[in-house]
C-alpha cells in the first residue's frame, strides 16, 4: 500500500516536471511568434510608410501653362529639379531669375525636396521671382 | 520661321483701355497677350496683371502671379506678350530687359510711349523679342503681329 502511494507519487512529480517542461516550451514558442508579429507589424508599417511617403516620386512643374512630370528623390536638393525643369520647359536663357514655388512659396534651391515638403503629385509653379518694367 | 500672331482689334482696344484707367496718363501699367497652347497664333484674351508702381515703373503682385500661373494651367493658355506703357518714348530699358514674366527665345515685348494716351493703335510702339542666348533684339511690329 504504501509502496503504491509512493510509486503514484513519483509519477504525479514526474508528470508535474513534465507538464513544466511542456509549459516552458510553450511559453518559448509563443515569445518566438510575438517576435515574428513584431517583425512582420513592423515591416507592414514600413511597407505603409514607403506607400504614404516614397523616397522617390513623380511631382509636376507649371510654367507658361504647360504641365511636365518629374521624377524626384526625397533627399535630392530643390536645385536639381529646378535646373531639370529648366532644361525641360527650355531653352530659358537667364535661368537664374526663375524659381520653383509651391503652394506660393519660394522654395529655397538647397533645401531637399523633403525638407521643401514636396509630397507625391503636388503641382509646383516654376515662374520669376520678379517680373517689372519701366522707364 | 516666327510666327506671326494674329489680334483681334477690339483686344488692342481694351488694351488701351486698361493702359488709360489705370494709368490715368500718370503710371506706367502692363497688360499680358494670351492664346490658346492649341491655337498659340490667335490672341484671345488680354489680362490685366495686379502691379504697384516702383521706382517709376512697376512690379507685379507675386499673389497674383500664382493665381495667374495657375490660371493659365487650367486654361490651357500662355503668355505670347507682354505689352506696356512708357512715360514718353517707347524702348525697352535694363529693367524690361532684365525682369520679363517669360524667359523664352520668342517671347516678344511691346512697349506702348505716352502711357498709351495716343489714338489706339501701334504708332512710335517698340516690339522686341528674346534671342536664344537670352538678349533681345527689336524687330517690325508687321513681322510679328497682324491685326484681324
Amino acid at each position: 500500500m504504501t509502496e503504491d502511494i509512493h510509486r503514484e507519487n513519483a509519477e504525479t512529480l514526474e508528470d508535474l516536471r513534465n507538464a513544466e517542461h511542456d509549459l516552458e516550451t510553450a511559453l518559448e514558442k509563443e515569445h518566438d511568434a510575438q517576435r515574428e508579429v513584431e517583425k512582420a507589424e513592423a515591416e507592414v508599417e514600413a511597407a505603409i510608410r514607403e506607400i504614404e511617403h516614397p523616397r522617390v516620386f513623380t511631382v509636376e512643374v507649371l510654367y507658361n501653362g504647360v504641365k511636365k512630370k518629374f521624377e524626384v528623390r526625397l533627399e535630392e536638393a530643390v536645385k536639381r529639379l529646378l535646373e531639370q525643369a529648366i532644361a525641360a520647359f527650355g531653352p530659358l536663357p537667364n535661368p537664374h531669375t526663375l524659381s520653383l514655388y509651391k503652394n506660393g512659396v519660394e522654395l529655397a534651391d538647397s533645401q531637399s525636396i523633403k525638407e521643401a515638403g514636396i509630397k507625391p503629385h503636388d503641382l509646383l509653379l516654376l515662374r520669376p521671382s520678379t517680373v517689372k518694367g519701366g522707364a | 520661321m516666327s510666327v506671326i500672331y494674329q489680334l483681334d482689334s477690339r483686344i488692342l482696344e481694351g488694351t488701351f483701355e486698361h493702359f488709360r484707367d489705370c494709368g490715368q496718363g500718370r503710371e506706367e501699367c502692363q497688360v499680358l497677350w494670351l492664346s490658346s497652347w492649341t491655337r498659340p497664333e490667335v490672341i484671345t484674351k488680354v489680362a490685366h496683371p495686379k502691379h504697384a508702381p516702383h521706382h517709376g515703373g512697376f512690379v507685379l503682385d507675386e499673389y497674383w502671379l500664382n493665381d495667374f500661373w495657375m490660371e493659365l494651367g487650367n486654361t490651357n493658355a500662355g503668355i505670347r506678350f507682354q505689352v506696356h506703357t512708357h512715360p514718353r518714348a517707347a524702348f525697352h530699358s535694363p529693367t524690361d530687359d532684365a525682369f520679363p514674366i517669360i524667359h523664352k527665345p520668342g517671347f516678344l515685348s511691346l512697349v506702348i510711349p505716352n502711357f498709351g494716351l495716343d489714338p489706339v493703335g501701334f504708332g512710335d510702339a517698340y516690339l522686341t523679342e528674346i534671342q536664344a542666348d537670352g538678349s533681345w533684339r527689336q524687330v517690325e511690329i508687321s513681322s510679328r503681329l497682324r491685326l484681324v
